[in-house]
């Protein structure tokens, strides 16, 4: 199945000039394997903040279905 | 000075001017989130202000914490939120709280205020600020910022966004690496003040279990829903 990542904050460095990529991911997979194949892994950012699916928050362990925009956000927390 | 608040109407209606005057707010954090509340919220006309922060200023402030200038580094912050903002309304009453909110003092500092504003600068304050929130009832704004990016959401006890928010054990996130210019901080104590005017005048706010995010580079505002699940 397809889906979307879009990637915040300092996070976007990891995509270079693209605004969003398109993964070809296997049925069921996760979010935090999604980012894997995208060559993103939570676990090794230390600034790594949230996920979102459609927008809505998601826990990292949650699972995609085609179609999704999964968005990973980093920390920020400046005052 | 009969027209002090005369540009909050029609914005606000007249009740809602009353219902301002009257609010008790805490604002936790007197940098750069904490002064643009501060002053936002005496410049509308709140009741009572009570200015939390432990800190100094120093020079490193002034490129962007309006309550700072050449002549009051060194100083506490949340004095001179009071000694300043005496001088641009003295109606409203900001009552400086000199120390950084802890698990211990946590709900002493808060208690008896209608809202309180979240405008700290690290993850652990947060987490125990809303806790303390939550356990008193009492409804919360978060703003945070690092170089270009913003967010603000809207707490209501038991929401516990920060707390999904934040996970992981680090304290501080992105801006240790990308600085904070003006306008981010700018940007975001407006939204914040404009939240808080509303939740403390009976409006609703849209921004309730939802996340804004905003990138001041790309102009992207978005929203997600913190809703569901907590």
């Amino acid at each position: 199945m397809k889906v979307t990542i879009t990637l915040r904050g300092t996070l976007k460095k990891y995509f270079g000039e693209d605004k969003e990529r398109v993964y070809e991911v296997p049925e069921g997979c996760t979010c935090d394997e999604a980012l894997r194949i995208a060559g993103i892994n939570y676990r090794e950012i230390k600034n790594f903040g949230f996920v979102s699916v459609n927008n809505k928050r998601v826990m990292i362990d949650d699972r995609l279905k085609e179609g999704d925009l999964l968005k990973a956000f980093s920390k920020v927390s400046g005052g | 000075m009969e027209g002090r608040y005369e540009r909050n109407f029609p914005a606000l209606s007249h009740e809602e001017g009353m219902r301002l005057g009257k609010s008790r707010v805490c604002v936790a954090g007197c940098g750069g989130l904490g002064g643009g509340v501060i002053e936002g919220l005496v410049r509308m006309g709140a009741g009572k202000v009570k200015a939390v922060d432990g800190d100094v200023f120093d020079e490193t402030n002034l490129n962007r914490q309006v309550l700072s200038h050449e002549e009051n580094l060194g100083r506490w912050k949340a004095s001179e939120a009071a000694l300043q903002m005496k001088k641009v309304n003295s109606l409203v009453e900001v009552i400086p709280v000199k120390g950084f909110i802890d698990r211990e003092n946590a709900e002493e500092i808060i208690k008896g205020a209608d809202l309180a504003v979240d405008a700290l600068d690290n993850i652990r304050g947060r987490k125990v600020l809303e806790a303390a929130c939550e356990r008193l009832g009492i409804p919360l704004i978060h703003g945070a910022i690092a170089g270009w990016m913003g967010q603000v959401s809207v707490i209501m006890p038991g929401d516990r966004i920060i707390e999904r928010l934040y996970q992981g054990e680090e304290d501080r996130g992105d801006e240790v690496h990308t600085g904070t210019p003006y306008f981010t901080p700018a940007l975001v104590s407006a939204i914040e003040t404009a939240e808080a005017v509303k939740l403390l005048t009976g409006r609703e706010s849209p921004l309730r279990s939802r996340l804004l995010t905003v990138d001041l580079l790309t102009w992207e505002y978005e929203i997600t829903d913190f809703g569901g699940e907590k």
